[in-house]
């Protein structure tokens, strides 16, 4: 891991990854999403808006995977003292938190005419509402870092605390009585039909490396902050 | 030279952005904010699950209950099959609600949701009428885990079979 | 209920947000990393 400790070396890496991510990312996620569409059976009580699912689950995966990689990246800044993690944990934030909110949003479309509400303050709502309150006090936390590029400790305490709330998303369906139903994906199989499930799949996967262009794009843009901020620095000094 | 004066404001967001304050205050009053929002959305969170918990009924606690007529509440349960008797206007709708030890008729006006059939869970907000009927002024229809095409659905089209188990708990 | 509009929203609702990720992150991105190479030539 400490091989990408030194930035020059990641940016090496990053560099080329970022349109490849980028590209099939994209392919795949539009691909998923015309499939999903255009190509997908009525469901037996939902109708139509099964399609929903294309958008809403992928979104649901990466907010709170995103919130994993910043409780992650943030236990790594803290512990090892690597110069990358905090970087990579600010980066995932906005991503994390834009997906948050898409699934938050899309969640409620697809619950107007299926259950017959926009919002109810059952567990998993709820909890993902927090979620996204989470990220908007991390965003903040990290914004008023006092170095470009340096998340201070306080934002990394923060998001490895704020870790607690993706077990109890997870679990929420099941220790409270919930209008949102159980988990149709576990490690035991799929309750979700293949025909839904294969563009599923696809779906996540495109979004998932379109997420992982956009915290690169972030974190080049960071360094690059750092070194306009270390060179401007020398020049003031001259 | 023109680009330097944008260097200079780009490096400014972590200088003094806010009405000239420090940076360490600024961090101070970020910090307030972030904590404040989240024992914010805990307090709405515990007074959303707690105001759930003292409204609700099942038909068996609703008969136990004694609720005065007119009073709001909600009632949940399951939609008890061939129960389900639509108006000749369209929108009007009666059915029965049932849980394991008691059943509760229920009116409602307007368009139910997708999920609404026979078998399938059900939550009503509303008041009993004095007549013993509960009459909803909005329906939510709970969704299974399971997503089946139209075509391949084995069972009858206007039920919800498996949902039985998770509310009969 | 009709369910067209409910699709068109959420897809459009994923649309605009992905979309406006994707450009502020690479227009963030090409402007920081042109400014610092404009920096570094400098003498």
């Amino acid at each position: 891991m400490h091989r990408f400790a030194n930035p020059a070396r990641f940016l090496r890496l990053a560099r080329p990854l970022t349109p490849a991510l980028f590209w099939l990312g994209l392919l795949l996620a539009l691909g998923a999403c015309l499939w999903g569409l255009f190509a997908v059976p009525t469901e037996r009580l939902m109708g139509d808006t099964v399609k929903i699912i294309f958008v809403h689950v992928p979104s649901a995966w990466l907010g709170m995977g995103g919130w994993m990689g910043i409780a992650i990246a943030s236990l790594v800044q803290l512990v090892w003292r690597h110069p990358l993690a905090g970087i990579a944990a600010r980066a995932i934030a906005v991503p994390g938190a834009t997906f948050a909110a898409i699934c938050l949003m899309t969640g409620s479309i697809w619950g107007r005419p299926t259950w017959g509400t926009w919002w109810v303050w059952d567990g998993r709502l709820t909890s993902m509402l927090v979620l996204f309150f989470l990220y908007l006090g991390y965003i903040a936390l990290a914004n008023a870092s006092s170095e470009k590029g340096d998340t201070s400790r306080v934002a990394a305490v923060f998001g490895i605390i704020g870790a607690v709330n993706i077990p109890i998303i997870n679990r929420s369906v099941i220790w409270w009585e919930s209008q949102h139903q159980k988990a149709s994906i576990t490690l035991g199989g799929s309750s979700i039909d293949g025909a839904y499930l294969a563009p599923l799949f696809v779906a996540v996967a495109g979004f998932s490396l379109l997420f992982g262009a956009l915290v690169l794009m972030r974190m080049r843009a960071a360094l690059a902050e750092m070194r306009i901020d270390a060179r401007m620095r020398r020049m003031a000094d001259d | 030279m023109a680009h330097r004066k944008g260097v200079s404001t780009t490096l400014d967001t972590n200088g003094r952005w806010w009405f000239g304050m420090k940076p360490k205050h600024q961090r101070l009053v970020l910090a307030l904010v972030a904590f404040v929002a989240l024992i914010g959305a805990g307090f709405i969170a515990a007074a959303a699950l707690k105001e759930e918990a003292s409204y609700f009924y099942t038909p068996a606690t609703m008969a136990k209950a004694k609720i005065e007529p007119g009073k709001a509440v909600r009632l949940g349960g399951m939609v008890q099959k061939g129960s389900i008797v639509r108006g000749a206007d369209g929108v009007s709708i009666t059915f029965i609600v049932q849980d394991r030890d008691a059943t509760q008729k229920v009116a409602y006006r307007g368009i139910t949701p997708d999920l609404f059939v026979e078998g399938s869970g059900v939550v009503a907000d509303g008041r009993l009428r004095p007549d013993g009927v509960f009459v909803a002024d909005s329906l939510l229809a709970k969704h299974d885990e399971n997503y089946v095409p139209k075509e391949l659905a084995d069972i009858d089209m206007n039920t919800a079979e498996h949902t039985k188990d998770t509310l009969s708990k | 209920m009709p369910h067209l509009p409910f699709i068109i929203a959420a897809f459009s609702v994923t649309g605009v947000g992905m979309l406006w990720l994707t450009v502020s992150s690479y227009l963030a991105m090409r402007r920081s990393e042109a400014l610092a190479d404009d920096l570094r030539q400098q003498p």
